[in-house]
């Protein structure tokens, strides 16, 4: 999701409803255009959901404020297979029944603790399904899980940090992204880093 | 042309024409115009302009749209391209597309091109070494292809030109193997590079670790600042277009300035079809190009050609140019044009971890890359069960790590609290490849371009040779990686097909003799006497060095020399 393409969504949003709301904002799509996917409205909050769940806001900025969820959605449209985009809305609606399964309640209005321990769930299934890859030859190619609410997952997660770490509010306020570095310091000592990088 | 009268003849006139824009064919342009020549430069793609048309050279990670990058969609109609380590979302635009110039292949070729002005210059990877005359003399000590008609003596003058407009930095390392240059100051190696390099030191004779040379302004000199260029910013985003001009490339340094003459007309959108044979004159006499936005095709005139549309290209015009004279192609008396064609066998890598050295990372970004280490096998003589060698290149660099695990507060914490990893360490391989009669570029008898020139045939393929080196790099790499404590040490093979190593060589090879050779030591052919090819189709063999800085050397010697028998009268 480029800044430029979320300035100007949200000129047309606010446009759009001081002059012909119906036409130009149809409320059961989401909200930004996509070429592939065929995404709700309701779906996108889902997602949002998820992706603040991954990233919350806390004194700093969450996956909402930053607009992740619509990264999410852009870069499934444009950067995955069909298979995969497939594999990710069947995900998305499973494991959105689930939630409503397990809570009674649509995952948005669960609390956070109750967000955190059906992810953390994926998230351990998730990482052992990565343990298992890594066994693999290295010429092997990379396959989501066979559980499609488990390749949602990943990919929701996977791209909810892409985006928060390559966000301009995490390349400028966390860890500083410098366009020109004007410098190679080839023997520095650990401990003059500035950010709080130590060693591991 | 006969309905275009005798004044149009004229206005498409030139002294010289240099077919190509790029690495070669920029020097061939800055040479010819500074000695006061009326030069043409034909380029098939479009105009890049210093400064000017590098449209992502100042955004940062968060304006691409998909942060680097390439789309699926992109990949997928693209399998070839997508192949190339820099073709990411911020260079895309400087890569020729699959479907944009399709070519024939007979076996696996991986053809990594820029059509633009500046042409691969834009993107290249910037490594920079002299030839020896152990590399000169390769063919003839271990009998493959033909003899090099020139030594280390003929070029080193112009090595040492070409290298003081360009800006090469590096060390005074007095290695006999690496000729040392005009350098500007070295960046210099990490603390774990240097580890490396006094342990091959203690342990081998010959083995040696050095600063890797690179066309980077490490600290610019007044003939470089009048060039509009300044000090490399150490962004290491090379690839989009250097808005300090620091490093170098064709449309920050050779082409403003050949344009400063005032005497260079450059013809973007131009594909030569042919060089223009006349049977009654016997020489030369032009180009014939297809406009590629207008579709109209032309004829342009000049007393002397250079051919630099890039080695395969370049094998592709002369194959194509057919007279009564040259029914095979023009110069090739001989039947070797388009054969012998070779490349650098890069499909092998190494890596490790170190854990000393743990007080120390680096700060900032090296625009060398690192270590080079230059040939050590058979170098002075033959001691192993292959012909010829390999450099390498090494560095190392300390990771940062983050725990991705889990969600929440917590993960975002830690995505904001990096580790720093121990150290990782890394070497590809640069091997020689020998060139043979039957790895050849043909022309497709049936299938023509979009522009009218028959499509390239592609039959080029590894031998046992390569095979066995890539076992010894193995070895050899494992032996020393080992003798300086580094662990988890992998070998990746990566058996990528020829092409991918962007170091195309041969087809119209230099040579002593008009019988087994196209060009003569002047870069000149031996039957054409006012053609001249200096990119990388005139090389007789491949070395290990990354070529850019011999076709260089190449061009402004070919360029002095034709000027010179221009005044004589030798070419006229």
């Amino acid at each position: 999701m480029n800044r430029r393409t979320v300035i100007k969504n949200l000129a047309l949003v606010i446009g759009g409803a001081a002059l012909l709301p119906s036409c130009l904002h149809d409320p059961g799509k989401a909200s930004i255009a996509l070429k592939k996917i065929n995404v709700s409205a309701d779906q996108e909050r889902f997602v949002a959901d998820v992706a603040e769940t991954i990233i919350p806001k806390t004194d700093t900025p969450g996956a909402k404020d930053l607009s992740l969820h619509l990264f999410v959605l852009k870069m499934v449209d444009d950067c995955f297979s069909k298979k995969d985009q497939d594999a990710f809305i069947a995900g998305l609606d499973k494991l959105s029944k689930e939630a409503e399964n397990r809570y009674n309640k649509p995952f948005g209005q669960c609390s956070q603790a109750q967000r955190e321990s059906l992810l953390n769930e994926l998230d351990h299934k998730q990482a052992e399904f990565q343990k298992a890859q890594k066994g693999q030859s290295k010429n092997a190619k990379k396959e989501l899980p066979a559980d499609d609410m488990l390749a949602f997952y990943g990919i929701t997660k996977g791209e909810t940090i892409f985006g928060y770490t390559y966000s301009k509010y995490f390349m400028t306020k966390q860890i500083v992204y410098e366009l020109v570095p004007s410098r190679y310091n080839p023997n520095f000592p650990v401990k003059n880093l500035k950010v709080a990088i130590k060693n591991g | 042309m006969a309905n275009l009268n005798v004044d149009s003849a004229k206005q498409r006139t030139f002294d010289a024409i240099v077919i190509g824009s790029g690495m070669s064919g920029g020097w061939a342009a800055k040479e010819f115009t500074e000695k006061g020549l009326n030069t043409l430069m034909l380029e098939r793609g479009r105009d890049v302009k210093h400064n000017i048309d590098y449209p992502t050279t100042n955004m940062y990670p968060w304006e691409f749209k998909h942060r680097g990058e390439v789309p699926y969609d992109v990949q997928q109609a693209n399998p070839i391209i997508s192949k190339c380590y820099a073709f990411k979302e911020d260079a895309m635009h400087f890569f020729v597309k699959d479907n944009e110039h399709p070519y024939v292949q007979d076996k696996p070729f991986d053809w990594i091109r820029g059509y633009q002005v500046g042409g691969k210059s834009l993107m290249w990877a910037r490594q920079t070494q002299r030839w020896s005359d152990y590399d000169f003399e390769g063919p003839a000590r271990d009998d493959f292809a033909v003899d090099w008609p020139i030594r280390y003596k003929d070029l080193a003058p112009w090595y040492s030109y070409v290298e003081k407009f360009a800006g090469i930095s590096g060390n005074k390392d007095g290695l006999d193997s690496l000729p040392d240059g005009e350098f500007l100051p070295a960046f210099p190696l990490n603390s774990v590079e240097n580890h490396f390099s006094k342990v091959l030191g203690s342990n081998y004779q010959d083995r040696h670790v050095i600063s890797a040379r690179c066309a980077h302004l490490s600290v610019p000199q007044p003939i470089h600042i009048q060039q509009g260029r300044v000090m490399c910013q150490k962004r290491v985003l090379c690839q989009r277009g250097c808005p300090f001009g620091g490093y170098f490339s064709a449309n920050s340094t050779t082409i403003p300035w050949a344009l400063k003459t005032g005497k260079l007309t450059l013809r973007p959108h131009s594909v030569v079809q042919e060089v223009i044979f006349d049977d009654k004159k016997s020489k030369a006499t032009g180009v014939r190009i297809m406009d590629t936005e207008t579709k109209q095709v032309i004829e342009y005139y000049a007393k002397v050609i250079f051919v630099n549309a890039a080695a395969v290209n370049t094998n592709l015009v002369l194959l194509n140019s057919k007279s009564q004279r040259f029914p095979n192609g023009l110069g090739n008396d001989s039947g070797v044009l388009g054969k012998y064609f070779a490349f650098h066998n890069y499909s092998a890598r190494i890596s490790a971890e170190y854990d000393g050295i743990m007080d120390l990372t680096t700060d900032g970004r090296n625009p060398a890359g690192g270590g080079y280490i230059p040939r050590f096998r058979n170098l002075k003589k033959q001691e192993t069960g292959f012909l010829r060698g390999y450099a390498a290149g090494f560095s190392a660099s300390r990771w940062q790590n983050t725990d991705q695990s889990g969600v929440g507060k917590g993960l975002k914490e830690n995505l904001a609290n990096p580790t720093l990893s121990n150290w990782k360490v890394g070497s590809h391989m640069m091997a020689e490849t020998i060139p043979k009669e039957t790895n050849t570029l043909t022309l497709d008898k049936s299938q023509k371009d979009a522009w009218g020139v028959p499509l390239l045939k592609f039959n080029i393929d590894y031998d046992d040779n390569d095979t066995k080196m890539k076992q010894d790099y193995f070895e050899q790499m494992t032996e020393m990686f080992t003798k300086a404590g580094f662990k988890n040490i992998q070998t990746y093979d990566s058996k990528q097909a020829p092409g991918l190593d962007i170091h195309e060589m041969g087809g119209a090879r230099m040579g002593n003799d008009p019988k087994t050779s196209i060009l003569n030591k002047w870069n000149q052919m031996h039957a054409c006497n006012n053609v001249f090819v200096t990119d990388g189709a005139c090389m007789t063999s491949t070395s290990t060095q990354n070529p850019s800085l011999t076709y260089m050397a190449l061009t402004a010697r070919a360029v002095d020399y034709a000027v010179g028998e221009m005044k004589k009268g030798n070419i006229a």
